[in-house]
């Protein structure tokens, strides 16, 4: 289809989100997939210790859903989640800072790359264990509905997570009390080296909402636009007090499942033809066609965005390890300071 | 002043906080219609509501993680696990979330969670109601651990535990529930978290104990006092972070230790105690540090005879004590 500027205009209704709305989950998706680069680059050429988890190629699968929420919604991220914090507004120095551990980032050091969290704006720091989210999660979203707020919960975690007992008394509960939460399940067809068949007998993970009495739903999950319409209805659904709702994403991830896994044990075929679904151009194209975006457009927010990126990997790198001995803070409240060990 | 039993007094407790502070609420199995298998949650759901107490499903990781969610988004859950052997399925939770929550996140997000534990034998509750399983948590810092022995502690640690901003793990013994009586102020009060009772004071030697065998300490204590043998005897209350300076202060005094605790010996909550006292009061002791704990078997067994030789009594510490005094 091809479309004016003006008629672009009225297309971009036609669609039913603004332009700005447009715009932003372009933005974001930009963003996340431009950060998610360098940070690989960096971990390669030894930047930062650890390892790296990628989400390229499942950047809608986040960016959709967190685009326009409230800053007291919480995000209860896995670890491939780095599109929620870059969308939810997490200054990109501090989601770099988690990365290289270093002082100034909010848990000092003490987490894990990829593991980002930001009070601030509602991200909770995530442990390792996966589904630790989807579970604590829906504790916070019992806490919201206890306390008669109209704040909602956004759960993030892959379609392995589904497998465990935990995620399944957490939907169960949710359902029984119609629960303020939106489950987001990227299938990205593998969980490490395991193939999504051999994590369930039934072909969608959101048949798995049947069983708790409320709403699931498969979709393409590299479409931003389709992503984030569909979770804001559920977001909206949730905030009314109507439920929660699994909404099952279709998408891929490009690299191992982490930067040390070199992913040999899927075919190149199935990877290619995922690289052709590539989330970003697909929101480009549509973009471009509704005559929100320009080529020119796209190559200053390009450069804004690498510029930001430059900055804050600047600080980082020039930024500080905290001192060993933070190693004895955040254990309990004041009252019960950790002995130090005298050897 | 009124004679309350400890199970009274953990109801007490509950209702006073709950009334002081909209932000506590209960989850656990049976607590509401029911009032709780025990009937701690006795009249709670008529007083605050279906939001505030909460029959949950059978979902012990839900129940711990669940309250975890709420106490990030500003609650304080105090759930119920219905009984201490059903806990392991929590243990995630518990270890992963609620334990590590203040540090993995640099002190941003706390967790003030008070999660209630019914534990303990001597109820013919066989091997799957009968564990206290404080073992499990004591080597996890960023956990409190308590088990209070009185009806005056169960409810001053238990509102210490509710209004503090750490996540506690409460064991209330069942066994204590209706047989310990005693006069509490009606007043509020509060007992502090990390500090161990000193119940008898004496000379001849440090006996350290908590929960039930507390009691049956005391049996063997009073006994032994009227052979004419000074024990001084000191109640932990708080298993983590434990009361070094008052033990301590007592070897320093005594020189000689016994250790009582009720679960299996191996790894116990005394193995660490007894440990610390080797490792930094070596110079005062004259004597072995010697426990009298439960049996290293897998689980307390039920046959009643057996049952009784499993757990420790006032007889077996009476031994003890007196083979570490000829020491
Ligand atoms: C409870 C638990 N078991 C195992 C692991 C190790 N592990 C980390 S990620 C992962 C695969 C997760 O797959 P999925 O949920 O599909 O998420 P994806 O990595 O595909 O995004 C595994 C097995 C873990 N972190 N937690
Ligand atoms: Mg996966």
């Amino acid at each position: 289809m091809a479309a004016t500027k003006k008629g672009g205009k009225s297309s971009a209704q036609q669609i039913g989100l603004s332009e700005e709305t447009l715009l932003g989950l372009y933005t974001s998706l930009l963003k996340t997939r431009l950060l998610d680069e360098r940070f690989r680059r960096l971990f390669r050429q030894g930047r930062f210790a650890g390892t790296y988890f990628s989400a390229v190629g499942q950047e809608a699968t986040t960016v959709g859903p967190t685009y326009g929420l409230r800053i007291e919604d919480i995000i209860a991220p896995s670890h491939r989640e780095i599109g929620a914090s870059v969308t939810k507004g997490v200054p990109l120095v501090m989601i770099a800072a988690q990365v290289y551990a270093r002082s100034m980032s909010l848990d000092k050091g003490k987490s894990h790359p990829c593991h980002w969290g930001y009070k601030p704006l509602g991200v909770i720091t995530p442990a390792s264990t996966v589904a630790g989210q989807t579970i604590v999660g829906t504790g916070c979203a019992m806490g919201f509905k206890i306390q008669k707020k109209d704040n909602v919960v956004l759960a993030f975690f892959g379609e392995g997570s589904t497998s465990r007992g935990g995620w399944h008394e957490a939907l169960n509960f949710a359902g029984i009390h119609k629960l303020p939460i939106v489950y987001i399940c990227q299938n990205n067809l593998w969980a490490e080296s395991v193939t999504a068949t051999l994590q369930a007998g039934i072909e969608h993970f959101s048949d798995r909402a049947r069983a708790y009495g409320f709403p699931g739903i498969t979709i393409d999950g590299n479409d931003v636009v389709l992503v984030h319409k569909t979770a804001g209805e559920a977001i909206a659904r949730a905030r009314a007090g109507e439920g929660p709702t699994l909404i099952e994403c279709m998408t891929y991830r490009w690299y191992g499942h982490s930067e040390i896994d070199p992913a040999d044990y899927r075919a190149q075929e199935e990877l290619d033809k995922w690289k052709k679904k590539d989330p970003v151009p697909t929101a480009e194209k549509l973009l471009m066609e509704l005559g929100v975006l320009t080529t020119q457009k796209r190559e200053a927010l390009a450069d804004e965005i690498n510029q930001e990126i430059d900055e804050a990997i600047d600080a980082c790198e020039k930024g500080k390890y905290s001192e060993p001995e933070e190693a004895y803070n955040d254990v309990y409240s004041e009252q019960f300071p950790v002995r130090r060990e005298e050897v | 002043m009124k004679k309350v039993t400890y199970i009274e007094a953990i109801t007490q407790a509950l209702d006073e906080e709950m009334a002081r502070d909209e932000r506590v609420f209960l989850i656990g199995e049976d607590i509401a219609v029911y009032g709780g298998v025990f009937k701690a949650t006795k009249g709670l759901l008529d007083k605050y509501g279906a939001e505030r107490v909460i029959d949950s499903p059978i979902s012990e990781v839900y129940i711990a993680g669940g309250s975890v969610g709420a106490a990030l988004v500003g609650l304080r859950p105090v759930p119920e696990i219905q009984f201490a052997d059903f806990i392991t399925p929590s243990m995630d939770m518990i270890i992963q979330q609620m334990a590590k929550m203040r540090y993995r996140t640099g002190g941003q997000w706390t967790c003030p969670v008070t999660m209630r534990v019914c534990c303990g034998a001597d109820i013919a509750g066989g091997l799957y109601h009968s564990q206290t399983n404080e073992q499990w948590f004591v080597s996890q810092p960023g956990l409190i651990v308590l088990m209070p022995s009185t009806p005056y502690d169960a409810k001053g640690l238990l509102k210490s535990a509710i209004r503090g901003d750490d996540p506690v793990i409460y064991f209330e013994h069942k066994r204590l529930y209706r047989w310990i009586k005693e006069e509490i102020p009606e007043d509020d009060f509060t007992v502090p978290i990390g500090k161990a009772a000193i119940r008898k004071e004496g000379t001849d030697l440090t006996l350290v104990t908590y929960g039930l065998m507390y009691h049956r300490s005391l049996e063997a204590v009073n006994s032994l006092e009227e052979e004419g043998i000074s024990v001084e005897l000191i109640d932990m209350r708080t298993l983590l972070p434990w009361d070094r300076e008052t033990i301590f202060e007592s070897v320093k005094k005594t020189s000689k230790v016994v250790l009582v605790q009720e679960t299996s010996k191996t790894c116990g909550v005394m193995a660490e105690v007894g440990a610390a006292i080797a490792e930094e009061m070596f110079d005062y002791l004259d004597a072995p540090v010697t426990r009298v704990c439960g049996l290293d078997v897998p689980a307390v067994p039920f046959a009643p005879p057996m049952e009784h030789f499993f757990l420790p009594n006032a007889e077996k510490i009476t031994r003890a004590v007196k083979k570490v005094l000829e020491y």
